[in-house]
């Protein structure tokens, strides 16, 4: 069976680009437009593995991480953030509410997110 | 009266004309006394008008003034520098340069001048620093000469806030700018990627060099927006530093490894050079320190029209104090007269510009800013048409 990821992402064209690739790689995908939409999804279903913007309206990447880190029911689902940003400050942050990798847009491509997942998924 | 007369008339006329000549004389002494009395008070009016007129100019000067004498005593004080320093002129004439760093109103003040017991102030030229929230001066102290001997030190603090805050509204603006732009360039960059990939659907040979060119230029388009970020974070005071232990050779070899395709296209060669023994080593922000590597190799290979450019890395242990690396290159090299400004942002070497290579001329105003910002040191030596040399120094902090 398919690996369910969720993809949390405001930009449009970031969140069909991620969507189109991982489908594409075969896994089955959910997407939500801000933090707080993620977390009522994350309420609903179960995940294998979530890719989080930080800077969305609503809720950023980190409110939710925190939120998730708190929650026992979710907290072991890794999450690695996929952003604009790449401030050691925040990377830190994210890394203490339990995010598993930080990939600045910028320097990676969807391929390189690709073999990411995978390796956080053990595959 | 009348013996007088007597001895008047009696006198023999020589010892008359005599005594007339005495008279005259002292006349004359007396009334050349009066003149030099006369300008001797008109020289002390003149000098007590320009001693009042110094004073004046000193305590309505817009900057605040402070004058010691040559023992460090503190001998004048300007109606500013009391306001800066928030202590009235009649608890700080008379002491010593050393009571008001130990003094905590004034301590702010007197840091940058380094004394000491017995040693002269140190001479400062404009230090920024912020004497209190929102309000940020500049510190500039000079020795006083005056016939070769050392009379004391004028110490003069210039109000910079206004410059300041011009300044970080000026960064605050590229930062957000740069954050701004960097979304579109992600995104162009994962669409032409993905087409690339034929993620999309199949494209023929020609869209393909086409869109290779497109994904080019926008790589260009991010790497210069990362310096810009990188220069603002400098500036606001924000380029953090995560420092760990690391291997300098082991950054530089991977620095090298990532331009192989570049060398390879270029037909140079890269080499690292290191010791017989590998190198202690030293805390520092990986992250950066690669920055630095990367900064200065690729402008060595990069700069080089040489058909067998050579760049070579050399590092080595100067006496357990610090790792001493050398970058050299057999390329452009740095015209001299320009060589002063090379570390100053937007800087581009005007051989350079003639060929039109690419660059944005903030890469080494960034290495410098960070080799600094880990206790290190970075200069050059370099010979225009032969090339250069980059060295710097990263201390090694024994715990």
């Amino acid at each position: 069976m398919a690996k369910k990821i969720l993809i949390i992402e405001d930009e449009e064209i970031m969140m069909n680009l991620l969507e189109k690739k991982l489908k594409g790689a075969g896994y089955d995908i959910t997407t939500a437009k801000n933090g707080q939409e993620g977390l009522d999804i994350l309420q609903t279903k179960i995940f294998d593995l979530i890719l989080s913007d930080i800077i969305m309206p609503r809720m950023g990447g980190l409110e939710l991480m925190e939120k998730i880190s708190r929650d026992t029911r979710l907290k072991n689902i890794p999450i690695i953030v996929v952003s604009n940003s790449g401030q050691p400050v925040e990377i830190d942050q994210a890394k203490k509410f339990g995010a598993k990798d930080w990939l600045v847009k910028t320097e990676f491509d969807p391929q390189e997110v690709i073999f990411k997942v995978k390796r956080i998924l053990g595959e | 009266m009348e013996e007088e007369k007597d001895l008047t008339s009696n006198e023999d006329p020589k010892e008359k004309n005599l005594h007339q000549e005495t008279e005259g004389e002292l006349r004359h002494a007396r009334s050349a006394l009066l003149n030099i009395l006369d300008d001797t008070e008109a020289a002390r009016k003149v000098a007590v008008e320009e001693r009042n007129k110094t004073l004046a100019i000193i305590q309505n000067f817009s900057d605040a003034i402070l004058v010691f004498n040559e023992n460090n005593i503190l001998e004048l004080i300007n109606p500013l520098a009391e306001e800066y320093l928030g202590e009235k002129k009649e608890n700080l004439i008379g002491k010593k340069a050393e009571d008001l760093l130990a003094s905590p109103k004034t301590k702010l003040f007197m840091e940058f001048l380094e004394v000491s017991k017995g040693s002269p102030i140190k001479q400062v030229f404009r230090k920024e620093f912020m004497a209190r929230p929102d309000f940020y001066l500049e510190i500039t102290s000079l020795m006083l000469i005056m016939d070769s001997k050392m009379k004391g030190t004028l110490l003069v603090l210039h109000d910079i806030t206004r410059e300041k805050n011009i300044e970080k509204m000026k960064t605050e603006f590229v930062s957000i700018s740069a954050h701004q732009l960097r979304t579109p360039l992600s995104a162009i960059k994962w669409t032409l990627r993905m087409i690339l990939d034929e993620d999309v659907g199949g494209i023929t040979p020609e869209q393909r060099e086409v869109l290779q060119k497109s994904y080019a230029s926008n790589e260009r388009m991010i790497n210069l927006v990362n310096d810009l970020l990188n220069v603002t974070r400098i500036e606001e005071g924000r380029f953090l530093y995560k420092l760990e232990a690391a291997q300098l050779e082991d950054l530089a070899q991977t620095s090298i490894d990532n331009l192989q395709e570049e060398i390879k296209r270029k037909g140079a060669s890269v080499v690292l050079v290191k010791e017989n023994f590998p190198l202690p080593s030293v805390k520092i922000d990986k992250e950066k320190m690669k920055l630095v590597l990367d900064n200065l190799i690729t402008n060595a290979l990069k700069y080089n029209k040489n058909k067998s450019g050579k760049v070579e890395v050399f590092m080595e242990d100067n006496e357990g104090k610090e790792i001493r690396v050398q970058v050299k290159d057999n390329g452009l090299g740095i015209p001299q007269k320009q060589q002063s400004r090379i570390f100053t942002k937007f800087f581009r070497g005007e051989n350079v510009v003639r060929l039109e290579v690419d660059g944005s001329g903030l890469g080494l105003y960034t290495t410098k800013n960070i080799i600094e910002a880990h206790g290190g040191k970075i200069w050059f030596e370099s010979e225009e048409g032969k090339g250069t040399s980059f060295y710097f120094t990263v201390p090694i902090k024994k715990e």
